[in-house]
């Protein structure tokens, strides 16, 4: 843990990302390789430790549009980002007291235990603080002998043995998930992201475990200790990406996104789109990974964290919580209600857009406005100097580390509002 | 830079088997322990030299997990090579392979040039399939094939040479129509149009401008 002197140090002059890096460090050998982070948390903008504590009345009621104003502008600072996302996400509803959430926080933890001790009966290393990384059933249901670790007889169940299967895929990307951090050296931390995969595989079995999974749950693992909450961040988080993760034979979810830019493109710019299009990109596939594993891969750690905290205050939508807690109630919320004043202050800004416009199309997440921002901030080079889709990536590739996420956002709803007002027109 | 011809390949394999390492080693010559692991597709080039030609390679990196197979099939289309990889100490991804080539047939051009790579012979402690499995696997398939390293590099130069080499020998003897580019072959500046090439070689999309 960082002393408050650490955290204090970093609202004064000389703030910088030596201090940061105090939180996720990294491992000496690694840091050639990863990106500059160029977050930097700013007093007046960051929402810091204080302003956090501040924002809920005396029985817990939370300010969620002052929490919101606060990180659209400046991010959330490090020492609270778990507990801040916990809302985000929304996991808990700001409009409940500390009783209520401590009660769902208990409640969530003893049905993820139940989960868990599921999964430990039928494969015994889960939460053993070990993982596997080689297979322990044949394609067709044969266990595999190694020690009595794992499975015994066959396995007949299709749901039981699909899922089998994923678990030595998860551990050989859990060894390259985020391995240059040094929270990632040590086996039992290794062990808590495999144990929360293998497990939302199993309750999620309609979906099961896609790779890029991993860079989702990572830092959820990494900001929650508690692995239960962990876990249900990471659930949270998978409502708003799940179906990009949703695979069959000819395709996968993440291409409804992928045409969603494509027409994005098309109306903002054309010209742009002609170009990919006789390039043969028309697909967009060159921004698959953006979208599926949300820019992790453009920017350092650090600010990836920034970057989603951004996205998901300006996607806030104050119904978030019951949406998922009583889906039945929530369903004509947005389009039935009559928004005053108050009420809007409660949305973040992109959400705020789209229901004022009626907007409701699921696949337009703000990740395909900023995915559409960063080709549109490279336009001019891809116009002029990309000949095939290997310039295209190249040229996209190009820009890892040189992205400042809250700029990217802010460019996202000004193609977001460009491109609801040409779509209306025609 | 220009080049005679460029070749457009595809990495293909069993997730983890090394795909990304292979590639980095040879377009920058170096090893990576821990690679990321690839989210759809990722890319890579490299100039070499056949005959005394300048080729192009550029090199496709797919992942390798199950799901993304629909992605991956887009890329067969209009590559010239494929590198099918496994680990040589995981028997399930040797298994596998007729899975993969079966994939590659379905979807790539049947002029393709198949390479397949045991990987990680440094790690002969942990074989799991004899050089004499790999070599028979390609024997039945028609395949080339060889056991290569990505960490000490040996044969990583050779694999993807000798793949050009044999897609360079196709030309020669004509088996392509290098004017059309889905066989994943490109004409480039200075390049000379393949025997069978009737037409032009200098076609629209050429261009010959790739400096």
């Amino acid at each position: 843990m960082v002393g408050w002197e650490a955290i204090a140090g970093m609202f004064g002059k000389n703030a910088g990302t030596e201090d940061l890096e105090a939180f996720y460090p990294v491992r000496p050998e690694c840091k050639a390789d990863i990106p500059k982070t160029r977050f930097r948390p700013r007093a007046g903008k960051t929402l810091s430790a204080r302003r956090w504590h501040a924002a809920f009345s005396e029985d817990g009621h939370l300010d969620i549009a002052k929490v919101l104003r606060r990180i659209q502008r400046g991010g959330i600072h490090p020492s609270i980002k778990g507990l801040v996302w916990e809302f985000l996400l929304g996991c808990f509803d700001p409009n409940s007291s500390f009783e209520d959430r401590n009660q769902l926080r208990q409640q969530r933890r003893e049905r993820y235990g139940m989960w868990k001790t599921e999964c430990q009966n039928m494969v015994p290393v889960i939460g053993s603080g070990k993982f596997i990384t080689t297979p322990i059933i044949t394609d067709d249901g044969q266990p595999i002998e190694d020690g009595g670790w794992h499975v015994t007889s066959a396995v007949a169940d299709k749901k039981v043995a699909q899922w089998m299967l994923s678990l030595h895929q998860i551990g050989l990307d859990v060894v390259r998930t985020d391995r240059a951090l040094t929270f990632y050296e040590n086996e039992t931390n290794q062990a808590k992201l495999w144990d929360v995969l293998a497990i939302y595989s199993w309750v999620d079995d309609d979906i099961g475990y896609v790779q890029g999974m991993n860079d989702i749950c990572s830092p959820m693992v990494i900001l929650l200790e508690n692995e239960a909450d962990a876990f249900w961040c990471f659930e949270r988080a998978m409502r708003k990406l799940r179906e990009n993760f949703r695979c069959s034979t000819n395709s996968i979810g993440v291409q409804s996104q992928l045409s969603t830019l494509s027409q994005v493109i098309r109306t903002v710019d054309p010209k742009l789109h002609q170009h990919l299009e006789d390039l043969d990109g028309g697909e967009y596939l060159f921004a698959f990974r953006m979208l599926m594993v949300l820019f992790r891969r453009e920017f350092s750690f650090i600010d990836a964290l920034y970057l989603w905290e951004v996205m998901w205050a300006m996607e806030y939508n104050p119904n978030i919580f019951s949406s998922y807690e009583l889906p039945s109630t929530a369903s004509d919320s947005n389009s039935a209600q009559t928004f005053d004043q108050k009420l809007l202050k409660q949305y973040g800004k992109f959400e705020r857009i789209n229901v004022k416009n009626g907007h409701t199309d699921k696949n337009s997440a703000l990740a395909v406005y900023l995915a559409a921002s960063v080709l549109e901030s490279k336009n001019k080079v891809i116009l002029k100097e990309a000949k095939g889709l290997d310039d295209v990536v190249k040229i996209m590739g190009d820009i890892t580390g040189n992205l400042d996420a809250k700029k990217a956002c802010k460019e996202a709803l000004k193609i977001q509002d460009k491109y609801l007002k040409k779509a209306k027109k025609s | 830079m220009s080049y005679a011809y460029l070749f457009k390949y595809i990495i293909i394999g069993d997730t983890g088997v090394g795909k990304s390492c292979l590639l980095l080693q040879f377009t920058d010559k170096r090893f990576q322990p821990v690679h990321d692991l690839t989210i759809g597709v990722e890319f890579g080039a490299r100039m070499i030299t056949i005959d005394n030609k300048p080729i192009k390679l550029q090199i496709w990196d797919t992942a390798g997990q199950e799901s993304f197979r629909s992605i991956t099939r887009s890329y067969y289309r209009g590559a010239a090579g494929a590198l099918l990889v496994y680990d040589i100490t995981r028997r399930e991804t040797f298994n596998h392979l007729a899975s993969w080539l079966e994939d590659a047939r379905q979807h790539a051009n049947a002029n393709m040039t198949i390479m397949l790579i045991g990987n990680k012979c440094d790690l002969a402690h942990r074989r799991a399939v004899t050089t004499e499995e790999g070599e028979q696997f390609a024997k039945d398939h028609g395949l080339i094939f060889m056991e290569a390293s990505a960490k000490t590099a040996q044969n990583v130069e050779e694999a993807f040479i000798k793949t050009a080499a044999t897609i360079y020998k196709k030309i020669q003897d004509g088996v392509f129509d290098v004017s059309n580019e889905s066989y994943g072959i490109k004409v480039g500046y200075g390049g000379i149009p393949g025997p069978s090439g009737g037409r032009d070689g200098s076609s629209s999309q050429g261009g010959g401008c790739c400096n």
